[in-house]
């Protein structure tokens, strides 16, 4: 399984990444995810999340999330990238690809990837009120 | 030992060293921690720990030149 991670405070370029895009014969599946900062945390408004990583441990843990997804599912790549620092309302913070042979375990594989980034890889954020 | 997010806030500090005798667990530093930081009492059920990059029980025995992180619970995406 071919993997991409990217811990960035660089804008997510949707557009560039969705052209790098690259599928095998095979593959008739791509799912992508893009977490969006709201503009309501809580119940307050603001104005963006300031995020902050052990980027060490983050790497790692991504890493073995990875495997467990080449292991459960067969995914033919993933990329990811989380971005870092202030990102303002509306903008993505996560962006998530998953190409497999077929939707069912591109959607799967996508949902446990984002809900194993959750519990496990060491990224904070704190809201920046409006 | 490093302190993450608002941990580091509660603390004042991001990094800290202390002295710890031979055969000392992940847990038991937590203790001292707790005596030493008392703001992070609050938080002490929810702590997470790791040693290096992994995460770990309490009773993970600690070796020479471990490096230990608390932070609380992980908000990515």
């Amino acid at each position: 399984m071919k993997t991409e991670l990217t811990i960035s405070t660089a804008a997510i370029n949707e557009a560039a990444l969705a052209k790098r895009r690259e599928m095998g014969k095979g593959m008739g599946a791509v799912i992508y995810f893009s977490g969006v900062v709201r503009e309501i945390e809580g119940n307050a408004p603001i104005t963006a999340i300031d995020y902050e990583a052990h980027e060490e441990m983050a790497r790692h843990q991504f890493a073995l999330i990875f495997d467990a997804v080449e292991k459960s599912w067969p995914v033919e790549s993933v990329r990811l990238v989380h971005r870092l620092g202030v990102v303002p309302v509306n903008e993505p913070s996560l962006w998530v690809e998953v190409t497999a042979p077929h939707r069912a375990e591109a959607f799967d594989a996508c949902q446990f990837l984002i809900d194993e980034m959750k519990q496990k890889v060491p990224i904070w954020k704190k809201p920046l009120p409006a | 030992m490093k302190f993450w997010s608002y941990f580091a806030d509660l603390t004042g500090c991001k990094e800290a060293e202390i002295e710890l005798s031979d055969y000392t667990t992940l847990g038991q530093v937590h203790t001292i921690v707790l005596e030493q930081f008392p703001k992070l009492a609050g938080a002490k059920n929810s702590t997470l720990k790791a040693v290096g990059l992994e995460y770990e029980d309490d009773d993970f025995v600690l070796s020479d030149g471990d490096e230990v992180s608390f932070f609380p619970p992980v908000q990515g995406g």
